[in-house]
């Protein structure tokens, strides 16, 4: 005869490596395993197809002070004319007609010649910054006052304020002389801020949320249900096992499939985005940060759902109808952590947390966030002293994507406090399901 | 230890000692309902040592009693205890347990080897143990040959033995087996008897349930008979026997010249009657069946007689049950 074991933790060991091998193997044997995982990974790939797609492309160049266009019909553009102190608004006045003439520069030295040089980051106060790069607003002919139409005494600069509102966020307002920062590169900012907010979007919505409630619901349902319809169930309790112990096992059984998967996935989605991404480096190293976080999340999420779902698989025979109530409340969870963060709801859900552990990642990784969201929302001030013209495209994806993580907790302390919360929110779940499969009478 | 088949066939196994008193099975009083419903009611039994028959039609409370025992269901009242501990609140006492459960689905992706020894290592033992401990009972159920197929592959009766070896791993000193012949071919029904009758031998406890007393008969003579939720005997079969004998039987007789048969079989002092139902057949009636058994045979070689079948519609559970219902005593 055998030996027995040595302690009772051997055991329990051996109990759990005998139980998460089988579901493992069981899961292999089954073609709804490779339908939803397959499934899984084409609803992403196609997700990823279009983010190539929209990173490949040019953004269009737009001018947003109207210096390039040549008014007067003189073939000078307006920029050069003020420049070189001709009448932008004559046909008669024009640097052709200087001793000896100058030709007209290229329309293109006029578009994207004044953009963002800030060198502040998102800390409260008031703070000034910007240079005109173009000269329109050191213009030698403007008054001091016309150079510092904001008025705090230095010319040609811009503030931005930084302010803690009543409900304990940060806001920012900008106030420009006019002429400094006007015309951007659009090209250049939003396919930074279309790649931060793909990041956060297929963080949060594919993975976290669609991977996170989808692969539990269908794949943890049935653990310990399937096993009871069939019957087959009988094979595990006929032996000195407590049924608590079956409910974990097969979820880590669950876990040693889903888990691989989501690191897999995350991994390419990593890959793809950190070579596809914007920017002049071979590779976004600093992106893992916010990928490792996604796969964290996710993980937590399928880890949370997982323990739910079974069991309210095992509750009841079609428990994935109960489920579904579930993933719409989550759903909704999803939807406002990106327009509220702080939203007292959002505790009682998982997908709050596990949004809030993205949320930290994006804040530790890309620490001005908010100052680029800030800086694409004012867009140049429009071009012009007085009206705030039309923000860069993508600062809005990117101000609905991103949000600094609830609770108004440090991004350290958020991701430990997110972590231990769902770690909790497992274990308690764990203890209801094996409670409920403890009473369940089996046929 | 490892059974050693070469030893004239029979299986070496180590004497069980027990090591507790507490009998293997203790029902006191159990009932289980659904609703109004009882599907078992007022059993009390106590049962350690031997092999154990448990017949009933179907819906009897048969699978009832074995999910009660198994700890699948909770009973509604009374006490259960397998080796002096609830199963329903303490999984432990299965550590002792081997159970053969009735249902027809199984692990077809697994192999018979993978099947038995995944669950043998919910007994805690190593994935070494447990492979050496599936071999040796895949041995003793003589599935050596196939116990690296798939379950899928496996004929009625391998799956039946299959299942059997799964309930064996780590020596039970109980095993509980619920129809364990069901849907067997004759050759399997034979082996897996053989099987059974040796658990018996080697001192475990057997509790086997079927629906067909003549299976029961070939394994075993103590019985437990359930009838409607209720005990309705336990004991000895042969004493059963030997009353129903004494009441009247019908023995069927299929026959070329059923008149001239009934000719023959009338002179049999304990035949008291002969009809003709159709043109084929004919019906006896008896009170002594065991004088029309060993009489019967003489008679149809000595007239040359030509019969296609002898049935004996009486002898089986349903007129046990009968008379037991009917105010027969034990």
């Amino acid at each position: 005869m055998a030996t027995k074991p040595d302690s009772i933790y051997r055991a329990f060991d051996r109990k759990a490596s005998a139980i998460v091998e089988f579901t493992l193997r069981q899961y292999r044997t089954k073609t709804s395993t490779w339908v939803v995982l397959g499934v899984g990974f084409t609803a992403l790939a196609l997700i990823f197809l279009i983010y190539i797609d929209v990173m490949s492309s040019e953004f269009e160049s737009i001018d947003n002070d109207g210096d390039s266009t040549d008014y007067d019909l003189d073939g000078y553009p307006k920029g050069q004319e003020l420049r070189l102190g001709t009448d932008p608004w004559d046909i008669d006045s024009h640097p052709g007609l200087f001793d000896p003439p100058i030709e007209p520069d290229p329309i293109s030295m006029y578009i994207n010649e004044d953009g963002f040089d800030w060198d502040i980051t998102s800390e409260l106060g008031s703070q000034t910054t910007g240079i005109d790069n173009d000269g329109d607003c050191l213009d030698s002919n403007k008054t001091d006052s016309q150079k510092d139409t904001n008025n705090n005494g230095v010319p040609c600069d811009i503030i931005v304020d930084f302010f803690r509102s009543s409900d304990g966020r940060i806001y920012s307002n900008i106030h420009a002389d006019s002429g400094v920062d006007e015309d951007p590169d659009e090209d250049a900012y939003s396919r930074e801020a279309i790649h931060m907010a793909f990041v956060l979007s297929i963080g949060k919505l594919g993975f976290v949320l669609l991977l996170g409630i989808f692969l539990p619901l269908f794949m943890a349902t049935g653990l310990i249900r399937d096993e009871m319809s069939s019957g087959t169930m009988h094979f595990m309790l006929a032996k000195p096992i407590a049924r608590s112990e079956v409910f974990l096992y097969r979820t880590l059984g669950y876990l040693g499939i889903v888990w691989p998967y989501v690191i897999v996935l995350g991994i390419l989605g990593a890959l793809i985005s950190g070579f596809a991404g914007s920017g002049d480096a071979f590779f976004r190293f600093a992106d893992l940060g916010v990928w490792l976080a996604i796969i964290f999340a996710t993980m937590m999420a399928t880890l949370v759902y997982g323990m739910l779902f079974n069991a309210l698989g095992v509750l009841w025979k079609y428990g994935i109808i109960l489920a579904i109530p579930f993933a719409a409340w989550e759903l909704g969870m999803a939807l406002l952590s990106m327009g509220a963060p702080d939203a007292m709801l959002l505790r009682f859900s998982v997908i709050g947390w596990a949004m809030m552990i993205v949320d930290a990642a994006a804040m530790i990784v890309w620490p001005n966030l908010d100052l680029f969201i800030v800086m694409g929302n004012w867009g140049g001030g429009g071009g012009g002293s007085g009206w705030n013209g039309q923000s860069l495209e993508g600062s809005g994806p990117l101000n609905f994507f991103s949000s600094k993580p609830g609770l108004g907790l440090s991004a350290f302390t958020a991701m430990i406090v997110a972590t231990l919360v769902m770690l909790f929110q497992a274990a308690i779940l764990w203890f209801i399901g094996g409670a409920i499969f403890k009473g369940k009478e089996i046929q | 230890m490892i059974p050693d088949f070469d030893q004239q066939g029979k299986a070496q196994t180590k004497q069980w000692v027990p090591e507790v008193t507490a009998p293997a099975i203790l029902l006191e009083n159990v009932s289980k309902s659904y609703g109004r419903i009882f599907a078992l009611s007022n059993i009390t039994l106590a049962l350690n040592g031997g092999v154990t028959g448990v017949l009933g039609m179907n819906g009897a409370g048969k699978s009832t009693l074995f999910n009660l025992l198994m700890g699948k269901l909770k009973p509604s009242q009374g006490s259960i205890k397998l080796f002096g501990t609830d199963p329903w609140k303490n999984p432990a006492p299965y550590a002792r347990v081997g159970f053969v459960p009735e249902h027809e689905k199984m692990y077809d992706w697994m192999t018979g080897h993978g099947f038995v020894s995944t669950f043998a290592r919910l007994n805690g033992l190593t994935r070494d143990e447990a492979s050496v401990e599936a071999n040796r009972v895949l041995e003793f159920v003589g599935l050596t040959d196939v116990a690296y197929k798939k379950i899928g592959q496996y004929s009625k009766g391998m799956r039946q033995r299959a299942k059997i070896a799964h309930a064996l791993v780590n020596d039970p000193e109980l095993i509980i087996l619920d129809e364990p012949l069901q849907g067997c071919d004759p050759l399997a029904r034979t082996t897996i008897m053989n099987l059974i009758r040796e658990l018996g031998r080697m001192g475990r406890t057997v509790l086997v349930s079927s629906h067909i007393l003549q299976e029961i008969e070939r394994i075993t003579e103590q019985i437990v008979i359930l009838h409607q939720g209720q005990l309705l005997a336990l004991g000895n079969l042969h004493s059963i026997r030997e009353r129903l004998d004494q009441i009247p039987h019908r023995i069927s007789i299929q026959a070329e010249n059923p008149k001239e048969l009934a000719k023959d079989v009338i002179d049999i002092d304990e035949v008291y009657g002969v009809s003709f139902p159709d043109g084929k057949n004919i019906s006896i009636q008896t009170h002594n069946l065991g004088a029309i058994h060993s009489q019967l045979p003489r008679i149809i070689v000595d007239n040359n007689h030509k019969v296609s079948t002898i049935d004996n519609p009486d002898d089986d559970l349903a007129s046990i049950l009968g008379y037991l219902t009917s105010g027969g005593r034990m």
